[in-house]
Order: structure tokens, then C-alpha cells, then sequence
């Protein structure tokens, strides 16, 4: 849930980068942290294992500057994506405000996506969230593959955007999409905050 | 010292001068600071609550899978500094709370401090939650500008 401090005006909102294993979660965290400048940015801690697998997660705190007279801060998490570290990932997702859920593009990772994004309704659900109100954006990662080994964005969204929501293709390396999917999951976060109109 | 809560000021300072911790800070259980004391950049305690709020959440969960009754409190001891976390159970809600010591003080004055901070939060805390407007409905272009300038475009 977001935080409020009326007294200095600032405004905390957390967003989870979700999705299956390799899918690109990790990588957009490191471009965004790369991209933005260290003034606005915190320290990234990554909790992986040797290999470079997200463990528990990658957190990375973003200054988005003020908005509306309040200074506005993200906090980006990503999750584990393997199916066996379903315990972390519910730990990870408690109180968060928005998820980005990273798809991998390639045909061969169809079910694990679809596997994933149900994994991801299960978990909000047995939070209470309301998951048809609850801000989440789609990202089509890996769209630089060759195209005889992914699917097209209207494939994607054919099986996995059964709930219209928005939906970006991207190349999390080269960083394209991760900007607009960054932007489009901020948008919907601060909308609910502003739509709700009152916070405690 | 910084509180997003006015009500937590008091009992926080209190604590502070009594247990003389390096570091203070109080999370939501889901890692969102809600107090600190001692941190230089706001960004840092961001990244220090969410760690802090990760260990207590798994440690919970050990216990829940072994069927132990919950951890209350965890303390790491260092070579020059520790550090203690801990559940703080509030009338509507659970916070954690980290603490940062070194040789000035002792694990026992802290623990005791603590329980006392936490009896003096409970007391303190609004039973009703007061609701305030928050973001104008215009706010869209000035959360384009910002991402713009943050990605450089």
C-alpha cells in the first residue's frame, strides 16, 4: 500500500516486476538503474545466487521527483520467476501497488508464462487484492529474437492479456519498452492513489 | 530523525535517548519506512527496510513451516555493530523495527527499550485512521516530465 507523509509531502509506492524464470525481470531493473542518475536512485541490492539468479529479489529505489507538491518515490522490486520459489515471491509481493508481469516472448516459454501469470493471480488473491482493479501492465520481453522463434505482441496478447490490459514489446537489454512500461505502471499506481482520493 | 506518522515521534526520540541506538528504523511489514533515525540519505533507508523487512518475513515463514510459534525478534551480533529486528504489534496494523548498536549500549538495554517503544507506540497510535485527499487528477503530466527527465529524454 502506498505510504503518505502529509507532513513533508512524500509519497511512496511499491511496483513488482513479475513473471517466469529469464524473462528479463533482473534486466530491466539494471537498465533502469543505468540509465537513471545516481541523484535519483538508490543503491540496487540484488539477493542472488551464485549464478546470478534472483534468489529473493533485486530492489532498486527510484526518486520520481514531485508530483501534485509531493516528492514521489518508487520502490521496484523483482521477484525469483522459478515455479519453486513461490514462498518468496508472496513475501516479495505483500503490500506492493502495482506489478509490471515480464513475458518471455519466445514460443517455447508460452506455458511458463501463462503457468506464471496464474501464479500471479493465485498470489493476489490470497492477499485480498481485487485482481479486475489491481494495477498491472504486460511486457513482451525479448522481441529482438529472431521471429521465427518468438510471438507477435497480438499472439501474446491473444493468450496472455485476456483482461485488456496495456501491453508493450521490449528488448529489456538495448532498454527498449522498459521506459514505457515503466511509465505506463506508474500512471496506473498514482490514478488508483488519486481516484481513491484519500489516504490514511 | 524523520516520521511519516507524527504519533511516532515521541515514543521514537524517547527510545533513541534511552537505548542510544546508531540506527532506527520502522517498516511496514511489507518494507515501506514509516521512521527512521541516524540514516544520511533517504534512499538508502529504502533499501535498508526492504532487506530488513525480507528477513523478518522469511524468518516467519520457517516458523510457520515448522510449526514453531512466530519469531518475535531476531538480533545478528557483529564484531563491532548488530542488529536487532522486531515485530511491532499495533492495534490496527504490524510494523518491524531495526535496530543498528554498536558499543555504546548493550543488546539487553535495547531489548528493554524496545519493548517499552513498542508499549508507548500501541498507546499512541489512532485508533481511526484519518483519510486525506492526495494526488490532483492533472498529475499525469507531471509524472511524464519526471520519468522524461529521470530516463534522460
Amino acid at each position: 500500500m502506498s505510504l503518505v507523509n502529509f507532513t513533508t509531502r512524500e509519497i511512496t509506492c511499491k511496483i513488482v516486476y513479475y513473471g517466469p524464470g529469464r524473462s528479463g525481470k533482473t534486466t530491466n531493473l539494471h537498465y533502469i538503474y543505468g540509465r537513471v542518475p545516481e541523484s535519483r536512485r538508490g543503491r540496487m541490492v540484488s539477493l542472488a545466487t551464485q549464478t546470478d539468479r534472483t534468489l529473493f529479489f533485486d530492489f532498486l529505489p527510484l526518486d520520481l521527483g514531485v508530483i501534485s507538491g509531493f516528492t514521489t518515490r518508487f520502490q521496484l522490486y523483482t521477484v525469483p520467476g522459478q515455479v519453486y520459489y513461490n514462498a518468496t515471491r508472496k513475501l516479495v509481493l505483500q503490500g506492493t501497488d502495482g506489478v509490471v508481469f515480464v513475458a518471455d516472448s519466445q514460443a517455447r516459454r508460452q506455458d511458463d508464462n501463462l503457468e506464471s501469470l496464474q501464479n500471479l493471480q493465485q498470489n493476489l488473491l490470497q492477499q485480498g487484492a481485487d485482481v479486475r482493479q489491481f494495477p498491472v501492465v504486460l511486457q513482451y520481453n525479448k522481441q529482438d529474437l529472431p521471429r521465427d522463434l518468438i510471438l507477435t505482441t497480438e499472439e501474446l496478447d491473444d493468450t496472455l492479456n485476456f483482461r485488456d490490459l496495456k501491453s508493450f514489446p521490449a528488448d529489456a537489454i538495448r532498454g527498449t519498452g522498459v521506459f514505457e512500461t515503466l511509465r505506463s505502471v506508474s500512471e496506473l499506481v498514482l490514478k488508483r492513489l488519486a481516484a481513491g482520493g484519500t489516504v490514511g | 530523525m524523520r516520521t511519516i506518522e507524527g504519533w511516532v515521534e515521541a515514543p521514537l526520540r524517547t527510545f533513541v535517548d534511552d537505548a542510544s541506538p546508531e540506527l532506527t528504523l520502522l517498516m511496514t511489514s511489507a518494507g515501506q519506512v514509516i521512521a527512521q533515525h541516524g540514516f544520511a540519505r533517504a534512499l538508502d533507508v529504502m533499501s535498508a527496510a526492504a532487506l530488513g523487512a525480507g528477513i523478518m518475513a522469511s524468518s516467519q515463514e520457517i516458523a510457520v513451516l515448522m510449526g514453531w510459534p512466530e519469531f518475535r525478534v531476531l538480533v545478528h551480533q557483529g564484531s563491532a555493530r548488530s542488529h536487532f529486528l522486531a515485530q511491532i504489534t499495533l492495534p490496527t496494523t504490524r510494523w518491524v523495527g531495526l535496530v543498528v548498536f554498536g558499543a555504546d549500549t548493550k543488546l539487553g538495554v535495547v531489548q528493554y527499550f524496545f519493548d517499552r517503544l513498542v508499549e508507548q507506540l500501541a498507546t499512541a497510535a489512532p485508533q481511526v485512521t484519518e483519510r486525506r485527499e492526495v494526488l490532483a487528477a492533472d498529475f499525469e503530466h507531471e509524472l511524464n516530465a519526471s520519468l522524461r527527465s529521470l530516463f534522460g529524454r
